[in-house]
């Protein structure tokens, strides 16, 4: 397991050092003065330019600028420093990381409290019409792009019906914004909506399977009741696969984050990363990039940890 | 809470950001509305005294500066007039209702007077109060110069050889300030783009540390404060310039500190009429009345509070919700065309149906010229492009094509002011003149333009792409063809309309244009001054905003060398008649109709904002024409 573990820490240490590497080089694609020009604007002169270059390091060969910004990294942490919010990168991200832990972390509590008892519905109620409703249900969900559905539940709920906010909290703390339901439920129940759809359908076909294993079988002949059968013999173990989808689905649901918070004007790491992008501060865009990189390669490692703890017949070697 | 509750109910720099930022569609409106006859947003009701204002900083945009010695990168509409102009004020006020004037009513001095042929310059302070109590002095308009002197290279809005470069000394004599330049300067282009720089700072700042007493550099002689410059370098020499130094190191490193900016000090002694009670670091804000401001028009709501918003429909929900009192309308959810009237009348279309009953929605021009240029040293086009382009006729031929009033209607949904040249004609102003408010000189015409060419030596295809049959007459070798690439900025809808309706009607006549999409600093890096390179056309969506420069003179555009002029566009007379409204006393017509003939970059129509204000907030009109608010005109009816 040491070993196992070991690798795995070494290969995430790859995978992250590779993507840094690749956006540092994607960003750099930019003509030579995009950079200055996205920070000083079109009246910067010549003169202008220059110094800003020079005090960014811009002037120096990519493999120098890289190193630097790498040394930066490992040393003091320092990600750069966002021309557009006049503030350095991590402190931003320091910010607006418990934000969106906030947002991920309601949305998939919420998302597996409901995919669960769903996925197990249908198939108590196997092709019959709530295994089929459901179904259909969860395709349109599956289906719906999240920025679309945001928006419909802002004019329905926010809007015609003045039942939730319009945005989400914008309070400075996390305190803030969990005091504030009116405003984080829009966009923790879109968020989770479409992972509830994935969800149930595996928690369905997860359950269907567990239900065909030897070990329910021999419950059953044992006399088990139906609901026992269910609860402790069948769920449990369909459960196991739902752990590997949710690290996984990381990824996704951090990717989904980014669209709910735009559209939610949510302020974490989704909404930040899309306003580095679309302003051009390629400095914030590199650290959010980098920030992603880590919690998704860090969410996979914990998902494949987790599935050997929660099943004995898995072991690493 | 509801909207209109009267609670809860809500230098320009980058000509891209124009577009987005409310506070520049603010500024942007002459005053029309849809709310009543006229144009006029006024509706019988009780005013009321409080009352907090909800308005929108626009998308992509927050306060993220609050020092007003600001460099590029810190210099934006959202920063000054949206935020520090209205604690700190300027030394002179531009704007003056819906025409972009200075305003002197609301100006910290009196109007300044010339002398000895436009070399001196007197400047007499009013009686106006520091919130600390301190009185808005000389001395405070000198702190400002002495930190110009030292930290130039710093201030956005230096360039070479203007202030404080061509400055020879400065005096002062109780409330009057005497300065005395190197040489003779246009009246009107000193105050409108030189002194509009200047904000005098308190003798608080002049510290280096929190509590200090003051230091050497506020009180300090103008002349006292030497410096060493050395190519792009500036040394203080004297202790005061080292002073100032040390002043601008602490102040802006304050400045960096954004969630100290509402319980900072520093920040706290103002004055114009509003302070700051609250600040995050997204730039969301509420200021409060300055009860000691000493200006004309005191603050009636009890505080008005800024929000960022990241999308056009984020705001739109906002304004749909009701939690905005003033926000903008997108493009996206325009649903009635403006009608126009004459060049610059605008009457906005019927309001969308979301927010009619709540909201009044206005519109009005910028104080821009909108234009992408085109490269006169280009060798694109087999090394022909930049030839080409200096052929007058061509650049006729080509600015013949652009329907400005039919892409106004049909791309803008009306909401749009043609550029017919250099000085902006809208919002209707004192400084264009008779001749170039007549009109187009190059209006829409096929005909004209296939004539031009053809009698210039060119084979016309329709739909093709011509090409030079006589090189004496072209002014190129036989067998060029017109081809060319334009790259435009991405991710306007309204911007790649605009490009391919004028992209086919250049194809009417055989001009071939390639277009490609960059982001807005990706074009703006291309089209740079170049002896020789490649690009040819390049339109970054917004041409100039002139601010702080207010006065539209063309030295930082057209002038030969000038570090603006992307298309490297030269002619000597253009120069001369640039310099005459400089340092001479020419006027800008001159200037202005000549540049309109001669096409040095192509002019485009603008595309205004429109702009949502809650019926029972009063006051927000008429808006001020050069991007600054004044919500000390803003209260609440009942």
């Amino acid at each position: 397991m040491t070993g196992y573990l070991i690798r795995r820490v070494g290969q995430a240490i790859l995978v992250v050092f590779g993507v840094v590497l690749l956006t540092f080089l994607l960003s750099h694609l930019y003509p030579a003065n995009a950079a200055a020009r996205a920070a000083l604007g079109p009246k910067a002169n010549a003169q202008q330019i220059a110094q800003f270059n020079h005090e960014n390091h811009y002037d120096l060969p990519i493999y120098h600028q890289f190193w630097i910004y790498a040394w930066n990294i490992v040393r003091h942490g320092y990600l750069g420093y966002s021309y557009k919010y006049n503030q350095s990168v991590r402190s931003l991200i320091d910010e607006r990381i418990p934000k969106t832990l906030v947002l991920i972390g309601l949305s998939t509590v919420f998302a597996l409290l409901v995919a669960i008892p769903l996925g197990i519905l249908q198939v108590v109620r196997r092709n019959k019409i709530e295994d089929y409703t459901l179904t259909a249900v969860s395709f349109v969900g599956y289906a719906m792009p999240a920025f679309l559905l945001g928006e419909l539940l802002i004019l329905w709920f926010a809007i015609d019906l003045h039942v939730f906010e319009f945005e989400a909290p914008q309070s400075n703390s996390t305190w803030g914004i969990l005091a504030d339901p009116r405003g984080w439920i829009l966009p923790v129940f879109s968020l989770s909506a479409i992972t509830i759809a994935g969800f149930s359908r595996y928690m369905r076909s997860s359950m269907m399977e567990a239900l065909t294993e030897d070990y329910v079988r021999t419950a059953r002949a044992k006399g088990a009741s139906a609901s026992r059968v269910l609860f402790r013999h069948a769920l449990r173990n369909a459960l196991i696969p739902i752990i590997t989808l949710l690290g996984l689905t990381l990824p996704a649901i951090v990717g989904g984050a980014i669209i709910t918070e735009t559209v939610f004007n949510y302020p974490g790491m989704g909404l930040l990363t899309t306003n580095a992008a679309t302003q051009n501060d390629v400095p914030l865009l590199i650290g959010t990039t980098f920030i992603a990189a880590i919690a998704t390669v860090v969410g996979n490692l914990v998902a494949d940890l987790l599935y050997a703890v929660v099943d004995p017949r898995v072991r690493y070697a | 809470m509801s909207v209109g509750s009267g609670k809860r109910s809500a230098r320009g720099l980058a000509a891209l950001g124009a577009l987005a930022i409310v506070v520049l569609a603010l500024a942007a409106c002459g005053g029309s509305g849809s709310g009543g006859p006229n144009g006029n947003t006024t509706s019988s009701g009780t005013a009321v005294k409080g009352g907090t204002a909800y308005i929108s900083e626009g998308t992509q945009a927050t306060v993220n500066w609050i020092f007003p010695f600001a460099s590029l990168q810190d210099f934006s509409t959202t920063n000054f007039q949206g935020f520090m102009n209205l604690m700190y004020r300027p030394l002179y006020w531009f704007g003056k209702g819906a025409t972009p004037d200075i305003n002197y009513s609301l100006s910290l001095a009196n109007p300044p007077k010339y002398s000895n042929g436009g070399k001196t310059i007197t400047i007499t302070m009013k009686p106006y109060k520091w919130s600390n109590g301190e009185t808005v002095t000389a001395q405070d308009v000198i702190f400002w110069m002495n930190m110009l002197k030292v930290e130039k290279l710093n201030w956005a809005g230096y360039a070479a050889g203007t202030i404080p470069d061509d400055i020879s000394t400065i005096t002062t004599s109780g409330n009057t300030i005497t300065i005395k330049l190197n040489t003779n300067a246009n009246s009107n282009w000193y105050t409108y783009n030189e002194l509009s720089q200047i904000t005098p700072m308190p003798m608080a700042w002049d510290v280096t540390s929190a509590g200090q007493s003051p230091q050497a550099c506020g009180k300090a002689d103008y002349q006292s404060v030497t410096v060493k410059t050395s190519g792009s370098t500036v040394t203080p020499v004297s202790a005061a310039a080292q002073s100032c130094a040390a002043v601008y190191t602490y102040l802006t490193g304050q400045a960096k500190k954004l969630s100290s900016y509402a319980t900072n000090p520093l920040w706290q002694v103002v004055d114009g009429p509003w302070r700051l009670s609250q600040f995050d670091t997204s730039g969301r804000l509420t200021m409060v009345p300055n009860p000691k401001y000493s200006g004309p028009v005191k603050p009636k709501l009890a505080k008005f509070v800024e929000l960022p918003f990241t999308s056009d429909s984020a705001e739109f929900n906002a304004l749909a919700a009701g939690k905005l009192d003033v926000g903008g309308l997108p493009a996206s959810e325009i649903t009635s065309n403006a009608t126009t009237s004459g060049t610059c009348g605008l009457k906005p279309g019927a309001n969308n149906v979301r927010l009619s009953s709540n909201f009044n929605l206005v519109t009005g021009g910028t104080w821009q010229a909108n234009y992408f240029p085109l490269n006169f040293n280009s060798n694109g086009d087999g090394g022909q492009a930049g030839k080409i382009f200096k052929q007058l006729y061509f650049r006729q031929a080509f600015q013949t094509l652009v329907d400005q009033p039919a892409l106004i209607q049909h791309v803008f949904k009306g909401y749009g002011v043609p550029t017919y040249g250099p000085v902006p004609v809208c919002p209707t102003n004192n400084f264009a003149s008779a001749e170039e408010s007549l009109g187009n000189p190059y209006t829409y015409n096929v005909a004209k333009a296939k004539q031009l060419l053809q009698s210039n030596g060119w084979t016309i295809k329709p739909g093709g792409t011509d090409t030079c049959s006589n090189a004496a007459k072209c002014g190129v070798p036989a067998g060029t063809p017109l081809s060319f690439n334009l790259q435009y900025v991405s991710g306007s809808p309204t911007e790649d309309q605009l490009m391919q309706a004028e992209k086919s009607s250049w194809a009417q006549v055989g001009i071939h244009i390639t277009t490609t999409t960059g982001t807005f600093d990706t074009v703006l890096s291309n089209a740079v001054p170049c002896k020789a390179c490649s690009w040819e056309f390049a339109n970054w969506g917004g041409g100039w905003i002139f601010a702080p420069d207010y006065y539209p003179s063309g030295e930082d555009l057209f002038q030969t060398g000038a570090s603006s002029n992307s298309g490297s566009y030269s002619d000597p007379k253009m120069d001369s008649l640039i310099k005459g409204t400089t340092v001479g006393n020419a006027s800008l017509s001159q200037y202005e109709v000549y540049g309109a003939k001669e096409i040095p970059v192509i002019w485009q129509p603008i595309e205004l904002g429109a702009t949502e204000i809650n019926k029972k907030l009063q006051g927000v009109t008429p808006l001020n024409a050069l991007t600054n608010i004044n919500p000390e005109n803003w209260y609440f009816t009942k």
